[in-house]
């Protein structure tokens, strides 16, 4: 059951690209993006850690349940509703984002709002769906999408063009003092643990998590190439006059004796798979989250039909996504991400503290039960 | 029977969207091979933009590769591009464009609109060459070579490592141009495209500084600043040797380079080069010789070589090997003061260059 833990935490740190990381932090690269970076792994980490151990200690329940249990309504209904809104921003910025790039790179004639609801309309059904069959498709996507993303990689790596000058010359402003909005979206990609807030529903009642070093090893690692490997291709200034960084590094990549030269078109369909990924477990979250919050809900695993809410619910977030796409433009979508990655970090934070408090309290209850039971004996 | 009537209508209401996407086929496109920009002399149209593009045939042949021509002055590049639509009956798409040329005049004023028309644009590839044409990227175009197998192709196979394998050819694309022209430390090197009896030469480079074309490097140097920029290139070495010519083909050639105080506390470059290969000119007997002698020599011969084409780039204040972004990149001093450090450094930098020569052997006879 561990993998589906991973599988998790690998796509929201994939999505990294999408939710404009490397853009932050490369337009902080002398002013202190290097030095979030490093501050990230070890913070990230530790959150990882932390919330996964404590929500293991409340088998088969999801963060809303396990508030709901210990907290009056009025405290945890706008929390519930605050995570809601957070998740389902999130996704809509990447998707909306996505439509951009697909509207750039693939098809210049169409209109990026044709593609953007033709990705609604996948989510719509997606996110519908039991939170049991969306981790399973979670594991068939990553599977699928492993060989691309290795392949792209590789090829971004081994490649002459690489220019680790200018990596080494950026990388020695490490010294300077680390600032808010780069730590923010440098901790990001550590954040998928946070999908275990729901679906710790699905996993078995005596989960712990194995392998640890994963994901302070995978995270660095995915940490250092999504920013160094566009300054290695662009240099230490061109790299911030982009506005696509990544889709234009995978096109500055050539596949010379491929069916197609250009990366670029694997990148986008590894991209595409990713982006409708995140958007569908953002959107499930959210509305599992808003669900919670009716007197009546019970939580369910894999239910036989389908709960008309759920239709309800998607239905609604498509549509505010569609609103958000014609009001919003690219640069004000970029803004939003940015203020979006700050405020997850704190919420982030607050979340984590407070299940590993309740942890912790069951933790010392139940020894004092112990205790108590013992000498009563 | 509800539930079939609903996926069918599902099904005719998505396929509406296949229809209206403003896409065109293919035979309605026009596929640019080919992008020449020159300067047009005239003041309010200062921009001569030739295209050529493939005629599609389905015969693949020696030869068979036809091209149309199309050329306009314009007042700026993209404005150009949007009136030759006019000219033309289909679709254009530079999605193919694998050759961008920049006029030598137009290099030699002001390139910046180009670039950034080129990295702006957002169908053109950033794998796409980047090459100057002498001496007007229009008299490039208007050659049609005879061998071509498809429209274009003579052109950019003569580039990278996919047809012919030329010590004597640079190869810079987009994003590699784009990179050169912003940082600091490097400046770009555009290889030289020049017009030979209804073919091409490609021999010769250009090294720009930020904003133009400064020197332009003989086939010779070319070769050289080829060598000491690539790891593995094959390419060749002369010198002479008691009145004696010696070719060496070189198989591996690797360079790398330190910048350093020396025991004068003075700034120097720091390069080692290696290079292996096989003689493939040399006098007779040389099996006998003594052969740690004529590498001794030949290293000597190339290494006055290399200071000299580093010390022609010195003079012209262009630093096409990047020696300045090694600077910056081991020499951290805070802020961008390393890079300012670095411009008074440059010009009065020494060079101490040094080659260790392998003959690995004399090819088939002593």
């Amino acid at each position: 059951m561990n993998r589906y833990f991973y599988y998790s935490f690998l796509y929201v740190l994939l999505i990294n690209i999408m939710m404009f990381v490397p853009n932050i932090i490369i337009q902080n690269r002398y002013s202190g993006g290097i030095s979030s970076l490093l501050l990230a792994i070890p913070f990230g980490t530790m959150l990882a850690l932390l919330f996964s151990s404590s929500i293991s200690r409340f088998p088969g329940k999801a963060v809303p349940e396990i508030l709901f249990d210990h907290y009056p309504r009025w405290l945890v209904v706008p929390f519930m509703w605050m995570l809601a809104a957070l998740y389902f921003l999130g996704s809509t910025i990447v998707l909306v984002a996505f439509s951009v790039v697909i509207n750039r790179f693939y098809n210049p004639d169409t209109s990026s709002n044709v593609v953007l609801y033709l990705l609604i309309a996948t989510c719509i059904y997606c996110s519908t769906r039991t939170t049991l069959s969306l981790v399973f498709a979670l594991e068939v996507l990553i599977i699928i999408n492993a060989p691309l993303v290795m392949f792209v990689l590789g090829k971004g790596i081994f490649t002459s063009d690489l220019d680790w000058d200018a990596m080494h010359t950026v990388a020695n402003y490490f010294r300077m003092p680390p600032n808010l909005v780069s730590f923010a979206a440098a901790t990001y990609i550590f954040s998928g643990y946070l999908n275990m807030s729901i679906l710790n529903r699905a996993l078995p009642p005596n989960f712990r998590l194995k392998h640890r070093w994963i994901i302070p090893l995978v995270g660095t690692l995915a940490m250092f190439t999504s920013i160094f490997i566009p300054i290695g291709f662009h240099g230490t200034e061109a790299v911030d006059e982009y506005l696509f960084i990544w889709s234009i590094t995978a096109d500055s990549m050539k596949m010379e004796y491929g069916f197609i030269e250009r990366v670029l078109f694997l990148y986008l369909i590894l991209y595409l798979n990713l982006t409708l990924l995140f958007t569908t477990f953002g959107w499930h979250k959210a509305m599992e989250f808003l669900k919670s919050t009716s007197k009546s809900h019970k939580p369910h695993l894999d239910p036989e039909k389908i709960p008309k809410i759920n239709w309800i619910i998607c239905g609604a977030f498509g549509l505010i996504a569609i609103i958000y796409s014609g009001v919003v433009n690219e640069k004000q979508n970029f803004s939003i991400a940015t203020v979006w990655l700050i405020i997850r970090l704190f919420a982030e934070i607050l979340s984590v503290i407070w299940i590993c408090w309740l942890a912790y309290r069951l933790k010392s209850k139940s020894k004092f039960k112990v205790k108590g039971q013992s000498e009563s004996k | 029977m509800r539930h079939l009537i609903f996926t069918v209508l599902f099904v005719f209401i998505a396929s509406l969207v296949l229809g209206g996407c403003g896409f065109k086929d293919i035979d309605k496109r026009f596929f640019v091979v080919a992008t020449g920009i020159d300067h047009s002399d005239n003041p309010n149209k200062p921009f001569r933009v030739t295209l050529r593009l493939a005629v599609t045939s389905p015969k693949i042949e020696p030869g068979a590769g036809k091209s149309q021509l199309e050329t306009i002055d314009a007042k700026t590049i993209a404005e150009g591009v949007r009136e030759l639509k006019a000219y033309v009956d289909k679709e254009l798409d530079f999605g193919h464009c694998k050759i961008f040329m920049i006029g030598e005049k137009l290099a030699r004023k002001e390139m910046d609109q180009a670039i950034n028309w080129m990295t702006r644009r957002r169908d053109i590839q950033m794998i796409a060459n980047v090459t100057i044409g002498h001496p007007t990227a229009e008299a490039i175009l208007k050659i049609q070579p005879k061998n071509e197998r498809y429209p274009g192709n003579t052109l950019f196979l003569s580039f990278g490592k996919e047809g012919t394998d030329s010590s004597y050819t640079v190869t810079e694309y987009i994003f590699g141009m784009r990179k050169r022209r912003t940082e600091k430390g490097i400046d770009p090197v555009l290889p030289i495209i020049m017009p030979e009896n209804e073919t091409y030469r490609i021999s010769q480079a250009g090294v720009l500084n930020k904003k133009k074309l400064i020197i332009i490097l003989s086939p010779e140097e070319t070769q050289l600043y080829n060598q000491i920029t690539n790891k593995y290139l094959k390419s060749s070495l002369g010198g002479n040797v008691e009145q004696d010519p010696y070719v060496l083909a070189v198989g591996r050639i690797q360079s790398r380079f330190k910048i350093k105080n020396n025991a004068q506390g003075k700034p120097v470059v720091e390069m080692r080069i290696k290079i292996h290969g096989l003689l493939e000119e040399a006098p007779k007997l040389v099996f006998d010789k003594d052969w740690a002698s004529i590498e001794q020599e030949l290293a000597k011969q190339y290494s006055k070589s290399v200071v000299r084409l580093l010390k022609k780039f010195q003079r012209q204040g262009v630093d096409p090997i990047g020696f300045g972004l090694k600077y910056r990149a081991t020499h951290y001093s805070g802020g961008d003061k390393s890079w300012q450090e670095w411009q008074g450094i440059y010009p009065n930098i020494e060079f101490d260059v040094q080659t260790r020569v392998t003959i690995e052997g004399t090819g088939l006879i002593k």
